[in-house]
């Protein structure tokens, strides 16, 4: 005992002496922020990227969902009202999941319905896939008049065809959309394996598609790429020609696809109607 | 626990006792602060100070010690602590994690039980839980010490697998001037330079460091067992620092400390990834007496995470951890040999993350600890610690025990064995994270989660005679409560949505043993050979389900060599050739068959063994001009699938470089 005693009898000097010194190290780094520094360099962007005529933000983050927009309909309504927000024109319908009949196989050829296919995410990337199965579901519902319709990175259009320039700014087109007269237009073509709806299966790399038209030019303005995982998304900010079936011209820019907070295909898009 | 208090009391009596009866040891064996600060580079390497936060002879240190010295670095022309460890240490192993981070596997504990330091003091923020570690540049490093047992006793959290610190130098020359670049292929680049002056009483390096590496695709055959990258993402980064000492009399010394880092990551071109630190310190050190030292400091440390939107020109934060720190920590050594360390400590920790639930969340932590290094004999050393933890958040709090005995039966050898207690409290994510990963799966965060813990047990012998060593290690760790993420699973009146919730795992051990031969002689060779054996044992939750880790297991066998050869080619000129391999055994890991449906059980994934070299040859001209030329993976290995532990290379990478150094002798 008399050990110890002798071995510790400095310490009580010596804890006065630590708590003096804690104390004094406090109070001089009170003067830091507990927050951290420098959160100026930092961007706070505004909520919502402002809108005006020419130009749309459409949320088509949605899996379920299909955004579709009616040109002739949003240029009446800001004809009529010029603090009209062009997104209130996209009228959100949702995408049909629900299998309407047993079948292992498409009875016919394009028949609407999910179709489930495997990737390949790991490996060789999602352009390597595999038929695994066919829900038969009911028709995808459509406005009454629309234009183009979004999905995430896919467009469709409503029997439109659609040129892809190598402007890059929409203020160097021609003042003429019949500079693209001859230019060699696309239709929409039927897809099942870019529509991606059903996600359940996604870690096994199996995805349930919806089968549909789309514009496989258009929807080249946003591509994504699988491997990387999470995906990595690239944009083409070449300006795109739509021609409408009724003869009219629109042209379109992807500006964007994240919104403030990097949430991916909040699309940002310049356009020009008619043109 | 109770066994544990019982064994610590029971050893520290019948240390007294003996202590009573022999004769007082040698004095020599404690190592004065100037001596281990000022010394020659020599001596430093002689030196350590992790595995008991005093400063003592490397073969005298009653825990074992792996230092890698500055001229270690030197050979293996390291630029970060990755490239340092995957080159010296056998049973280390970095692996991609998601986004191409790293995650590192030492001796089958993961990142967030090794606990990383620069000059003793612990960072902040984490990258996929492991620490970035390509913000610990080897720029201006004078030693890095390993030690690979629980250090939780002296630390606190995080280091139930081990620390690993980092000591940068001490600037001693009243001028030195260093510059050095290399260049390799994919544009890999790194440019260094280092400016140091001292006039005695006040001494100041300033450090800048800036790496590149372009994005570059690799080749994998067909149908892959498991995950595999395709592309290997380019980044830029910067490191700077400034380290200022101010030593205004022969008993204090305030030393100031700032840094600055920096790193893109083109994982897409449109959002580059950002990441940034912000670092800065205040350390006073006093000798109030000869027998007496005092260390006070404080420590600022910022992680940030962000994402450059270029489309907007938006660089927007997502995730920030900020921590204040302050330690104290008292030293008495008494003219017998013992040496009594005490600590205290005080960290404020800040998270924001737009995962949490909740934009952001903070705790405090306090700790104090003692230390009481015995010499119980010439032969005879023990070490007891005991520390006590507090955290905030939960209100949790941990009593942490920790014993080492060293024998040294004859000069040349040493005989240690130790049994130490490990924690690790839940970060604040763990708890509090609820986020969609991309549509696959809602992460949860779990505020009933426990620390998690360990019982660490080693034992190591070590003789060295002349020129020649080995060491000799084994450890087993007991590990409770280990935290991980649960099966994937679906919760009530959430649909079909897949959760992983963080938990709780059953007991699990890891066991494994090393041993390195060293050796050099007169004629200008010098060789290592170091191999180690790890034992991971897979987990399962408290149920008994296997779990599948989120990572890799740890190889079971992994052998380092390094052979190296110098020589004086003329007056002026000196010639080094070094030749480093490294090879690592297949591993297998449990994965499910299918995530979405466990009860179809778990399937093999067997990751291919590998073996890497590098050549590289150092030309040095008057001591002020260096040429090297390297050539990585020698052997041209390209791998058929790269896995996430698979080694980033597509084959030999032929590497150039020089430095320039000017140095004023005093």
């Amino acid at each position: 005992m008399t050990i110890l005693t002798r071995k510790f009898a400095f310490l009580p000097a010596i804890c006065k002496l630590g708590a003096k010194s804690l104390l004094a190290f406090t109070v001089a780094a009170m003067l830091v922020s507990c927050e951290g520094i420098f959160q100026n360099i930092y961007d706070n962007p505004p909520p919502e990227t402002e809108e005006k005529a020419g130009r749309l933000l459409i949320d088509a983050s949605s899996w379920n969902d299909w955004y579709y927009l009616d040109f002739k309909a949003l240029d009446d309504s800001l004809k009529k009202d010029k603090r009209y927000n062009p997104s209130d024109a996209v009228v959100r319908i949702s995408i049909p999941t629900e299998e309407t009949q047993k079948s292992d196989n498409p009875d016919s050829q394009n028949a609407d319905g999910i179709y489930v296919y495997w990737y390949d995410v790991y490996g060789a990337g999602i352009s390597h896939n595999v038929f695994q199965q066919f829900i038969p579901t009911e028709t995808q519902e459509e406005p009454s008049a629309w234009s183009v319709a979004f999905h995430r990175n896919n467009v469709r259009t409503n029997g439109a065809s659609v040129f892809e320039t190598e402007f890059t700014r929409m203020e160097d087109l021609p003042e003429s959309s019949l500079s693209f007269a001859d230019a060699p237009f696309v239709e929409d073509e039927w897809n099942e394996t870019d529509v991606w709806v059903l996600r359940e299966q996604m870690l096994n790399g199996i995805i349930g598609n919806q089968g549909i038209r789309t514009n496989r030019v258009l929807s080249n303005w946003l591509t994504v790429e699988i491997p990387p995982i999470p995906p990595a998304f690239s944009l083409n900010n070449h300006v795109f020609i739509v021609r409408l079936p009724e003869g009219t011209y629109a042209a379109l820019q992807l500006e964007n696809y994240q919104s403030e907070k990097g949430t991916k295909c909040v699309l940002t898009i310049n356009y020009i109607y008619p043109y | 626990m109770k066994h544990s208090f019982a064994l610590l009391i029971l050893l520290t009596a019948l240390s007294l006792s003996l202590h009573a009866e022999e004769e007082p040891a040698d004095s020599i064996r404690r190592v004065s602060r100037k001596a281990a600060t000022n010394s020659a580079e020599q001596t430093l390497d002689e030196v350590v100070v992790t595995g008991t936060q005093t400063y003592k002879w490397k073969a005298d240190a009653p825990v074992l010690t792996r230092v890698i010295s500055a001229s270690d670095i030197e050979k293996t022309d390291a630029t970060d602590v990755e490239e340092l460890l995957s080159q010296e240490i056998p049973g280390a192993e970095f692996s991609y994690a998601m986004n191409q981070l790293k995650h590192l596997n030492l001796n089958g504990f993961g990142g967030q039980s090794i606990l990383f330091l620069v000059d003793g003091e612990r960072l902040s923020g984490e990258t996929m839980d492991d620490v970035d570690f390509a913000r610990l540049t080897m720029s201006n490093v004078q030693r890095v010490e390993i030690v690979k047992e629980s250090g939780s006793a002296l630390y606190g959290s995080n280091a139930a697998g081990g620390i690993i610190n980092i000591i940068t130098k001490e600037q001693t020359e009243p001028l030195r001037i260093d510059v050095d670049g290399r260049v390799a292929k994919h544009g890999e680049s790194r440019f260094r330079g280092a400016v140091g002056t001292s006039n005695g009483s006040v001494s100041n390096t300033l450090n800048v460091e800036r790496t590149a590496r372009e994005t570059y695709s690799v080749h994998n055959g067909e149908s892959p067992a498991a995950q595999v990258y395709t592309t290997v993402f380019g980044n830029q980064k910067w490191n700077l620092n400034d380290k200022i000492s101010f030593t205004p009399n022969e008993k204090f010394k305030i030393t100031g400390h700032a840094g600055y880092y920096f790193q893109e990551v083109y994982r897409t071109i449109d959002t580059p990834e950002r990441y940034r630190d912000f670092a800065a310190s205040l350390r006073a050190t006093w000798d109030i007496t000869e027998k007496d030292n005092l260390v006070a400091s404080y420590i600022f440390d910022q992680y940030d995470k962000s994402d450059f939107q270029r489309l907007t020109g938006y660089d927007i934060r997502d995730y920030s951890n900020v921590k204040n720190s302050f330690r104290t920590l008292y030293n008495h050594f008494r003219d017998d040999g013992d040496i009594f360390t005490a600590g205290a400590e005080y960290a404020y920790d800040y998270l924001l993350n737009t995962h949490l639930e909740g934009p952001s969340k903070n705790q405090y932590s306090c700790s104090s600890f003692a230390q009481y290094d015995w010499i119980l004999s010439f032969k005879w050393e023990m070490l007891s610690a005991l520390r006590f933890d507090y955290f905030s958040e939960g209100k949790n709090s941990q009593i942490t025990p920790k014993i080492s005995l060293r024998y040294q039966p004859q000069p040349e050898l040493n005989l240690r064995m130790g049994y130490g207690r490990g924690f690790r409290a839940p970060a604040l994510k763990e708890k509090y994270y609820l986020f969609d990963m991309e549509g696959i799966w809602i992460i949860k965060g779990n505020p009933q989660l426990k620390a998690e813990l360990s019982h660490n047990f080693n034992v190591s012998a070590d003789y060295k005679k002349g020129n020649y060593g080995i060491t000799a290690s084994a450890y087993y760790n007991k590990v409770q409560n280990k935290i991980s993420t649960s099966i994937p699973h679906m919760l009530p009146n959430e649909g079909n949505q897949l959760f992983l919730e963080y938990i709780n795992l059953d007991s699990y051990s890891v066991y494994g043993s090393e041993i390195m031969l060293q050796g050099h002689w007169e004629n200008g060779f010098g060789t290592s050979l170091s191999y180690a054996y790890t034992h991971e044992q897979l987990p399962s939750d408290k149920e008994g389900n296997s779990i599948s880790s989120p990572y890799i297991p740890a190889r079971k066998h992994a052998l380092m060599m390094r052979f190296d050869w110098e020589k004086q080619t003329s007056e002026k000129r000196k010639l080094r050739v070094t030749l480093n391999g490294r090879m690592l055994s297949s591993v297998k890991s449990a994965e499910y068959i299918d995530y979405y449906d466990i009860s179809k059980g778990m399937r093999q994934v067997e990751y291919p063994a590998y073996m890497l070299w590098k050549l590289s040859a150092c030309e040095s001209f008057d001591d002020k001009f260096k040429l090297t030329l390297a050539v990585d993976n020698l052997l041209n290995y390209k791998p058929e699938y790269h896995y996430m532990n698979t080694p980033v290379t597509d084959g030999a990478n032929v590497m150039i470089g020089c430095a320039f150094c000017f140095n004023k002798q005093r």
